[in-house]
């Protein structure tokens, strides 16, 4: 069906840059087709990125794990969570536990044992984080009770904020734990204690409420959710031979301390840590313009400001400026990086965010609130109680 | 560890490829137990717990992207999610806190008013 | 005054009205103005009625209204005579019906609120307002029982039909006509129903008014016809256009055969709707049992002026009738054949009502054959002569039924005549029975020779021999109404009361409710019991009406003598379109016999017994008169000692099954019956059970089969969030795992 490589069809896009050196994969470069002689199946295959490569007559799934490593990985974990799930009569949870790990290793193994080859192997936490986000997510949806469930998800949630702060997402690992364990799980753990029975008998005390004990048909749902599992898991590995390689992403990314340029004041500050401007001198500014901070030169113009003119705008015109160059350790930071991102760019956004929490805040209000209902005796009691509290 | 990392600037250098796929693997992994968990638990909240589990996985590959890509985009997209989950929360656990009132019990199997 | 105010108020309006009607041709001229009161003032009178039984008035001021707006447009149909008799006018009050599909001739649809006036309009329009005003009288005592809504209701529907017997009448096109003759459908159905609890008063209202649709249809196609053939429907243009003007002329030089087919049609389609309204033969039935509505509504309605419609379509249309082959022989035979069957029906009833209602029937078969035979003049004689006598027979029928508490057995009456407070009662009936049987001098003498003569006069398809079965029929006729009188009125006294209660008003019972209602619960009377129950005698307006109706019928006989030729009957038929005398004049009433072109004036002009027949004729039917009578004489009164038996009793047994034949009407009824109603009651059981079993299955089955498709999917709905969830799920691993495959 799909032609060979090298065949006549004329191919544009990526290929024909230059190749830059040190270029990890270039044999999986796939080419866009000319989109006027696509079939439709082509069609679907080049817009959802799944079938670029695929047209080379390569597997690419081969370029980042062994096929057969991956679906045994997913059917020893698919069959281990089956197994981990809690029932009724026999539950062999920890057969189930060990044999999903050892399905997460296999597959982990066969991602490693390509990734080392060209020298992508994660950083070390990863996998120590990644064992106990997904350990811990196995037992959530494995414990009986729901107030462990909700505090092996605080595990997933801080296992979660680690791969963050290893994928220098700082901010946002501490934004999780705040927000996710902090608040939310919170929440969850109050209603969770507002919302269970008293327990009627003794022996079920430890046991937890009965339609916790045993999970509901855990076949089919462990059958379509490791089916789910293969196929995201195989369209990813499909896809990330197609992806940019780093070299192309530093070319076309922004620069991370690019940031600085709208941020006098901090460049100010570490100038004159360094010793490198005088305690009046500060970075100049053209007439209502930016300050003047060149970072692809990395120098900054600093003057000192006309004491006369009072003005933001004006108090540089006259002033004598000179050039200074920036401080090796001068660099963006993340926050700096997302923050811009974040209040920059999506404006309109945080705005629909904020609507979303007033209306969920007054819905959960009026969702809640309980219509109290007294009989007359009821009042009649209230009302006695009331009055010896006057009296007293 | 955690010092080092803090030190160090934004995005020192590009992720490779193959890395990615390993964090796409644990969101793919987590995402699935989400699904499964909600389709197996009976318990209302652990259910949501489980849509909390998905959207964490939704959450790991964002970050993940974003890393790749040398783009802050993904973070705000997660501030993003993080807001729909609290959102979701708040009117799930409402509505939870209402049922039970209503029939004493977290079991989802007893709200069956929409069989055909 | 009322003029004067009118004059006043209308006759601007009606002036800018009249001015802009179309301009009229066929040498009619413009009426005037208060031709239009005569329809409005019932109309005028059915409003005050209405406006009364919104008010709840409980006293005889209903009766008084109609009395006096009758009266008015009596007196207007005498000021309408005086004026304008001899010519041809007419009066618009509005352009009623105006559309146009093309230029061409043909293309465009008129027809005018408006009015034609002739000898025929004014004939007509003076006894039906006439009779309409005395019998409303009558009414206002017979009607006494019912006071309150009943009794609004009754004059409202009274008035109505005056209103739509005007328009009928006076109509200026035949969709006028078809307005006024569906509006006294309509009333008859109305005041037929008038005892609307009582069952059989029920079925008698829609029996009428089936019957008369069935009519109404041929009428309605009739009038259709005539649009598309002539283009027009209003008189004036119709009798002027250049068609029947031709047909006419065609049929003057003896070339009918001239005549197209569809012209020869019309006639017959209009002359169905006749035979409908006018109970003749296929579908005369309705009218005797139309005598369960009050006997004042027999009287106006049923026996003297609705069902005289027929008769007046036919005259109004006669130059019509006059180019077909078909229809006036056919109305001929009908007409003797109705005659005939319902004299003999007559003949063997028990109830008088009953007696009378056939022999209207019988009497209207007279009309039409007289009609049929060139005699529109002698129809339209008989007619009115018919109307007075036959009214004061009704009307005494009604003041016995009224005094004796609904008794109308004459096997249960007998000597009325010499109670004391009936003389009146009786002497009128006296005379209306003479006018019935055509006794010598008597009005209806006149009138029925006119008609008896016309058949030997004139040539038809076997018109000798209806002569002859109608001399006989004449003879049955005086045979069964001296039968009524001879039972009746003298003879020895005795009565049972009937089973109406409202006799008893006068011993102060609460009679406020309703007439079915007051029948039902009446209890049982001992025959000739007087301490419970005394026959109370017509009051004044009764005796003045039936005295009036009886001297007019009297008088009606002068009528006769008044000019020459037929009298003045005759004169105003002859100026109005039912004019026959150019007809008489040429050969070519032959041609209406279908005998040819060569019939010469002697073969043209019959003789009876070697005689002419205008002349003869007097004395034969007047023997012919004198032997029904004796022989009602004989049977009826000569030793009768009780009421119910006779000397005719002694005779039935000789007669074997035909008098149980036409006692029980022939089972004319019971054929109807059984050739309609029974084969639809049998086709409707079969439809229902296709539209059961094969329209219903079909149905059901396309039901069946997304019922079946659901019962299997519905499965899936659980309810349950789990089952959602898990088709979610594998619904997207579904495509997951599709976008895998197809990407290999």
């Amino acid at each position: 069906m799909l032609p060979a490589p090298g065949s006549a069809r004329p191919t544009v896009g990526r290929v024909a840059q230059p190749v830059p050196p040190g270029r990890r994969v270039p044999e999986l470069k796939a080419g866009t087709p000319c989109p006027t002689l696509m079939t439709p199946l082509e069609l679907v295959c080049t817009y959802s990125g799944v079938g670029v490569a695929s047209r080379h007559g390569v597997l690419p799934l081969a370029h980042v794990i062994d096929p057969f490593i991956l679906y045994l990985g997913v059917v020893l974990g698919g069959f281990g969570v089956l197994l981990a799930l809690p029932r009724r009569k026999v539950s062999p949870q920890l057969i189930g536990a060990l044999l999903a790990a050892a399905g997460l290793g296999v597959v982990l193994v066969g991602l490693g044992l390509k990734a080392a080859k060209s020298g992508q192997l994660p950083n070390l936490y990863f996998y120590v984080f990644a064992a106990i986000a997904l350990g811990a997510s196995l037992r959530v949806i494995t414990h009986p009770r729901p107030v462990y469930a909700a505090l092996y998800f605080i595990l997933t949630i801080l296992a979660s904020a680690g791969m963050y702060l290893i994928l220098s997402a700082e901010f946002m690992a501490f934004a999780l734990i705040i927000i996710y364990a902090g608040a939310i799980l919170i929440t969850y753990l109050f209603v969770i204690m507002l919302a269970t029975q008293a327990p009627t008998e003794a022996e079920e005390e430890d046991k937890g409420a009965p339609y916790d004990l045993a999970s509901r048909e855990p076949g089919i749902a462990a059958v379509a959710g490791f089916v789910l599992l293969a196929a995201l898991t195989t369209m990813f590995a499909r896809g990330i031979p197609s992806l940019p390689t780093g070299e192309e992403i530093a070319l076309k990314s922004r620069d991370p301390d690019a940031i600085l340029a709208q941020l006098p004041r901090r460049v100010e500050r570490a100038l004159r840590r360094e010793g490198l401007i005088t305690d009046r001198e500060r970075i100049a500014r053209t007439f209502s313009g930016p300050p003047e901070i060149d970072m692809k030169r990395r120098i900054a113009v600093v003057a000192e400001p006309n004491p006369v003119r009072q003005s933001d705008f004006d108090e540089f015109i006259d002033a004598t400026r000179r050039e200074v160059p920036l401080p090796e350790g001068l660099r963006g930071r993340n926050v700096e990086n997302l923050a811009f991102d974040f209040l920059n760019r999506h404006p309109g956004s945080i705005e629909i965010a904020g609507v979303v929490l007033l209306m969920a805040m007054l819905g959960a209000v009026v969702l809640s609130r309980r219509q109290v209902e007294l009989d007359e005796e009821a009042k009649a009691q209230q009302s006695r109680l009331l009055s010896t509290e006057e009296q007293s | 560890m955690i010092a080092t990392i803090l030190g160090q600037t934004a995005f020192p250098e590009a992720m490779g490829s193959l890395t990615l796929g390993h964090y796409l693997f644990v969101s793919g992994v987590m995402f699935a137990l989400g699904v499964i968990g909600f389709l197996t638990r009976r318990n209302l909240i652990i259910m949501f717990l489980c849509t909390e589990m998905m959207f964490q996985a939704a959450g790991i590959a964002l970050i993940a992207f974003s890393r790749f890509y040398l783009h802050h985009t993904g973070q705000s997209f997660v501030i993003f999610v993080l807001t729909v989950a609290a959102a979701e929360a708040a009117m799930a656990l409402a509505l939870v806190v209402l049922l039970f009132r209503r029939r004493e019990n977290l079991n989802a199997e007893e709200w069956a008013e929409l069989s055909g | 005054m009322l003029e004067t105010v009118g004059q006043g108020v209308l006759g601007g309006f009606t002036g800018l009205l009249a001015s802009l009607a179309s301009p009229q041709n066929g040498g009619a001229t413009v009426g005037p103005w208060w031709v239009i009161l005569i329809p409005l003032l019932p109309i005028v009178a059915v409003l005050m009625c209405t406006v009364c039984a919104i008010a709840r008035v409980r006293s005889k001021l209903p009766a008084f209204l109609t009395v006096v707006c009758l009266g008015a447009a009596f007196g207007l149909s005498l000021l309408m005579y005086l004026q304008l008799s001899g010519g041809e006018h007419v009066t618009v009050a509005y352009r009623w019906i105006d559309f146009a599909w093309g230029e061409g001739p043909g293309q465009r649809f008129t027809a005018d609120f408006g009015f034609y006036v002739d000898s025929l309009t004014c004939l007509w329009m003076l006894f039906v307002t006439g009779l309409a005003t005395l019998i409303a009288l009558y009414a206002s005592e017979y009607m006494s029982h019912d006071l309150g809504l009943g009794y609004c209701r009754f004059f409202a529907a009274f008035n109505l039909f005056v209103f739509s017997m005007a328009c009928l009448v006076m109509g200026s096109n035949l969709i006028m006509l078809y307005l006024g003759w569906e509006g006294v459908g309509l009333c008859s159905y109305l005041l037929i129903g008038y005892f609307y609890k009582k069952p059989s008063a029920v079925a008698a209202a829609k029996k009428a008014f089936i019957m008369n649709r069935i009519g109404d249809l041929g009428l309605a196609l009739g009038v259709m016809l005539t649009f598309v053939h002539f283009g027009t429907v209003d008189y004036a243009e119709l009798f002027a256009s250049e068609k029947l003007q031709g047909y006419t002329a065609a049929l003057k030089a003896g070339h009918i055969d001239q005549i197209p087919l569809v012209a020869q049609l019309i006639p017959v389609l209009l002359m169905i709707g006749a035979f409908g309204k006018s109970a003749q033969l296929p579908l005369y039935v309705w009218l005797p049992d139309a005598m369960e509505g009050p006997t004042p509504v027999s009287a106006l309605i049923h026996a003297a002026t609705m069902v005289t419609a027929g008769v007046y379509l036919i005259a109004r249309t006669y130059p019509l009738f006059l180019c077909s082959q078909y229809a006036l022989p056919i109305v001929a035979w009908v007409g003797v054949g109705t005659a005939l069957l319902s004299a003999t029906i007559a003949m063997a009833q028990f109830d008088i009502k009953r007696i009378m209602a056939y022999s209207t029937v019988s009497q209207l078969g007279f009309m039409f054959a007289g009609l049929a035979f060139l005699s529109s003049a002698g129809a339209a004689f008989h007619v009115f002569t018919h109307a007075f006598f036959k009214a004061t027979l009704f009307l005494c029928c009604g003041a016995v039924m009224h005094g004796f508490a609904g008794q109308l057995d004459l096997r249960k009456l007998s000597g009325v005549a010499y109670m004391k407070g009936w003389g009146i009662v009786g002497i009128a009936m006296l005379i209306g029975c003479l006018n019935l049987a055509g006794f010598p001098f008597s009005a209806g003498f006149f009138s029925k020779d006119m008609i008896l003569a016309e058949a030997f006069v004139t040539p038809g398809p076997g018109y000798t021999f209806l002569g002859w079965v109608l001399l006989l029929t004449a003879g049955l006729t005086a045979y069964y109404t001296f039968r009524v009188f001879f039972r009746v009125f003298i003879g020895p006294k005795y009565y049972e009361p009937g089973d109406e209660l409202h006799a008893h008003d006068d011993h102060g019972h609460d009679h406020a409710g309703d007439h079915a209602h007051s029948r039902t619960s009446h209890d049982t009377h001992e025959p000739g019991s007087g301490h419970e129950f005394h026959p109370h005698p017509p009051g004044i307006a009764i005796n003045l009406v039936l005295a009036i109706l009886a001297g007019l019928s009297v008088v009606a006989a002068g009528a006769y003598f008044i000019g020459d030729h037929g009298g003045w009957v005759a004169r105003l038929v002859h100026e109005s379109s039912a004019d026959t005398v150019h007809v008489h004049d040429a050969n070519t009433a032959a041609f209406l016999a279908g005998r040819g072109g060569h019939a010469s004036e002697h073969a043209a002009h019959g003789t009876f017994l070697g005689q002419d027949p205008h002349k003869i004729m007097y004395y034969v039917s007047a023997a012919i008169g004198f032997v029904g009578i004796a022989v009602a004489f004989v049977l009826h009164y000569l030793g009768r000692t009780t009421a119910a038996t006779s000397r005719a009793d002694k005779l039935l047994p000789t007669l074997g099954p035909i008098a149980t034949l036409a006692q029980r009407k022939w089972l004319v009824d019971e054929f109807y019956d059984f050739l309609i109603r029974k084969p639809l009651w049998v086709l409707s059981h079969i439809f229902h059970l296709i539209d059961r079993l094969l329209v219903d299955g079909l149905v059901n089955a396309l039901g069946f089969l997304p019922r079946m498709c659901g019962q299997s999917v519905r499965r899936t709905q659980s309810g349950v969030l789990h089952d959602y969830a898990v088709w979610m799920a594998g619904g997207v691993a579904a495509i997951a795992v599709f976008i895998w495959i197809i990407t290999l």
